[in-house]
């Protein structure tokens, strides 16, 4: 579903993604993980071109997104994205932020966006939260309602930048629990995490990248008990 | 760069559409402030087709001022002089107040077709423009304070003495020894002096001599004696203009049957209208006169808003201008936020009443162009404000929106300005503010705001303090209702919070 082909993306002089090539297939979970700085969030940002890549191809359903004539505002919302930081629209409540883009992008009338947006609060467990505004919420729940929003647009891929990271240790589980349910429900998704237990339990796929390049690429029985390289061998020794 | 351009191009048209607002406005306020009409049946050969236009200064008592008590239409005797001598060519008359020093620029320029404002044959005037026989001949006066009151020219020797610039009583003063001679443009502002002691006398024609001293029982005049009747006051006219026999002819006409005579007596010793004051600051003078001020807070309202609003549009386009990728549209808002906040307001206003006819040939209302400079100059200062509360707003905000596919336009408009206005809303109220009170600049082109309101009053009751102290309060009121409003609206955005 997802192709990608010899990836490059440097700042300046700073080579951040040194050539990536890889495949996901549709409904595949992917967990990347690696050490802080070897490129796993601009990997993620490169597949919905919130960062342009400088070299390579990626290809979705076909489609070169890579290609200039590509829209690429319409191409984005077939895809979501969760932020570490939410990026909730702090100026709405909880269900205008879930309805906004189902109404202006999609074109859905007012009760349409409502019942659908109500239907994902209950999905994630913040029915009552309806018409608080985000900054009265925990940071758990305010990543379920950047979960809803996404999901609102129907998106065939989601991406999730960190999601847990910016979370205290207590909220981390309700977010996983989220992820967990939307992984058995068929979706594809992209995780960059350091939550390994999470990664091992409800990933297919690990991608495991150190300075910019994808060292390895297994599932996660395979990864965690037999990791080839020497760099993914000493990683896990650090955090496991 | 289409969702750019779609962008600007309504900005546009809604700047377009606010002039167009102001400019309609702007009319509508000439007909109720500036403009007196007689109607009588036009097409005669002196006025082929169209109303003769007449300039004057409406300033100077009994001769011509703006009746704030009644409307606010130019009133005196050089007036029903003028409408006389109309009446007599079969012509409409067609009354436009401006200030006396461009009276000579408006007959060079055909702005009006002649001039009555109790304007004195001079050889350097004649040099521009042609004159009529005279129609009066006023006599000097001595004013100074009634304590220390002056009989002979003479006696002013060596003292401070005012008189009105480009009058004639400046040929008066001439000859005094040692005499410090201080030239102001307004004989209100004369008679101000001498009560806030800072000239010792002014020399001032009669009638309004008269006026200024009923309104100010500690002043007292002095007759000088005649001067030769060549001097007296007489309408101008462009070089060449056909109309000059003409009227001369009328002049004539009301001279032989005593109507002249008859006009001279109606306002001289109508003394009656002006109030006066029994105390230092006498605010029963202004009897009469509040609400023709009042009617000022609606110019001044308008203005504003007109001002603000396009301000406000326009320097969101320079902000997005600004932060656009587009290299000429960057340097285009940025050049032009440095012209504007690199000269002064005053300068971008009069150059823009003045040069917009000149270079376009379209006559702009005083009103729209001010609300023009206005709103031109508040863009460039608002440009860098609101492009702060922009950069301000979370990154993550923007890229939110973009993974949701939201276009440009609706992210701008929906997502990222709401968080950018909330931010900059003080610097916002601090601009408006700063327009109510900078709108008083406006009554150098002749808008009649509050305080040119202040100024007609006190050229018509000689009394300075009261409209001015007035106006003040006004002002003061505008802007803390303002502030109000602004609070309530910052308590409404802070909800989220």
């Amino acid at each position: 579903m997802i192709n990608v082909e010899n990836v490059t993306k440097t700042f300046g002089k700073h080579e951040v993604l040194r050539g990536i090539t890889t495949t996901v297939e549709r409904g595949e979970v992917v967990a990347v993980i690696g050490p802080s700085g070897s490129g796993k969030s601009t990997f993620l940002r490169c597949l919905n071109l919130l960062e342009t890549p400088t070299e390579g191809r990626i290809t979705i359903d076909g489609t070169v997104v890579t290609d200039p004539a590509t829209n690429i505002v319409r191409f984005r919302q077939r895809i979501g994205m969760v932020f570490q930081h939410f990026n909730l629209f702090p100026h709405m409540s909880v269900i205008d932020n879930i309805m906004f883009a189902p109404m202006k992008v999609k074109g859905l009338s007012r009760e349409e966006a409502r019942a659908k947006a109500a239907a994902l609060l209950e999905r994630v467990g913040l029915a009552d939260k309806a018409d608080s505004f985000p900054s009265r919420l925990s940071g758990g729940q305010k990543q379920r309602i950047a979960i809803a929003r996404s999901l609102a647009m129907d998106p065939e891929i989601m991406l999730f930048d960190e999601p847990t990271s910016a979370l205290d240790p207590e909220m981390v589980k309700e977010v996983l629990e989220v992820l967990r349910g939307l992984a058995s429900s068929g979706m594809t998704m992209l995780i960059v995490t350091h939550e390994m237990k999470f990664a091992r339990e409800a990933a297919d796929t690990i991608y495991f990248l150190d300075d910019g390049r994808l060292i390895e690429q297994a599932p996660p029985a395979q990864f965690f008990e037999r990791p080839q390289s020497e760099r993914a061998q000493r990683f896990l020794e650090r955090v496991l | 760069m289409n969702l750019y351009k779609k962008l600007c191009a309504r900005s546009m048209l809604a700047v377009l559409l606010l002039l167009a607002v102001a400019s309609l406005a702007g009319t509508g306020l000439q007909s109720i402030g500036l403009q007196a009409g007689t109607a009588t049946a036009a097409g005669s050969d002196a006025c082929p087709g169209k109303p003769l236009v007449m300039g004057t200064s409406p300033d100077y008592p009994p001769y011509e001022n703006t009746d704030a008590k009644n409307g606010g239409d130019i009133v005196g005797l050089d007036i029903d002089i003028a409408k006389s001598i109309a009446a007599k060519l079969g012509c409409k008359l067609e009354i436009t107040g401006m200030d006396f020093n461009g009276l000579i620029a408006a007959l060079q320029t055909n702005r009006v077709d002649f001039v009555m404002s109790g304007m004195s044959v001079t050889d350097e005037r004649k040099q521009s423009v042609d004159f009529s026989d005279t129609y009066y001949a006023a006599r000097n006066t001595i004013v100074s304070k009634k304590k220390n009151a002056y009989e002979t020219l003479e006696q002013l020797d060596g003292k401070r003495v005012g008189v009105q610039l480009g009058s004639t009583q400046e040929n008066a003063v001439a000859g005094l020894k040692d005499a410090t001679i201080k030239k102001l443009n307004r004989i209100p502002d004369l008679i101000q002096e001498i009560k806030s002691n800072r000239i010792d006398a002014a020399i001032v024609e009669d009638a309004v001599a008269l006026d200024a001293i009923v309104a100010n029982p500690d002043l007292a005049i002095t007759m000088l004696p005649a001067e030769n009747a060549q001097e007296g006051y007489a309408i101008a006219f462009p070089k060449g203009s056909a109309l000059t026999p003409a009227f001369n002819e009328a002049l004539q006409d009301m001279d032989a049957s005593g109507e002249k005579q008859a006009i001279v007596e109606k306002w001289f010793g109508k003394h009656e209208a002006v109030t006066a004051g029994k105390h230092t600051i006498d605010f029963s003078t202004l009897n009469g006169y509040t609400s023709y001020i009042l009617r000022g807070v609606f110019v001044t309202l308008l203005f504003t808003i007109v001002s603000a609003l396009l301000g406000f549009i326009w320097g969101t386009v320079l902000s997005l201008f600004k932060l656009s990728t587009v290299k000429p549209l960057v340097w285009f808002a940025t050049v032009y936020t440095s012209v504007f906040r690199g000269t002064p307001l005053l300068l971008q206003l009069v150059l823009i009443y003045y040069a917009t006819p000149q270079l376009t040939g379209y006559d702009i209302p005083p009103l729209m162009a001010a609300g023009l400079a206005f709103g031109l100059n508040s863009a460039a200062y608002l440009s860098e404000t609101i492009r702060g509360g922009i950069m301000a707003v979370d990154r993550g905000q923007r890229e939110a929106a973009m993974a949701l596919g939201i276009p440009y336009r609706t992210m701008m408009i929906s997502i990222i300005f709401p968080q950018a206005v909330k931010n900059i809303l003080p610097a916002l109220v601090n601009e408006c503010v700063a327009l109510i009170k900078e709108s008083s600049l406006v009554s150098v082109i002749g808008v009649t705001d509050l305080l040119r309101r202040a100024s007609v009053v006190q050229a018509a009751n000689y009394r300075a303090l009261e409209p001015l102290l007035f106006v003040g309060a006004i002002y003061y009121v505008l802007v803390l209702i303002l502030t109000s409003l602004a609070r309530l609206l910052e308590r409404r955005l802070r909800r989220s919070d």
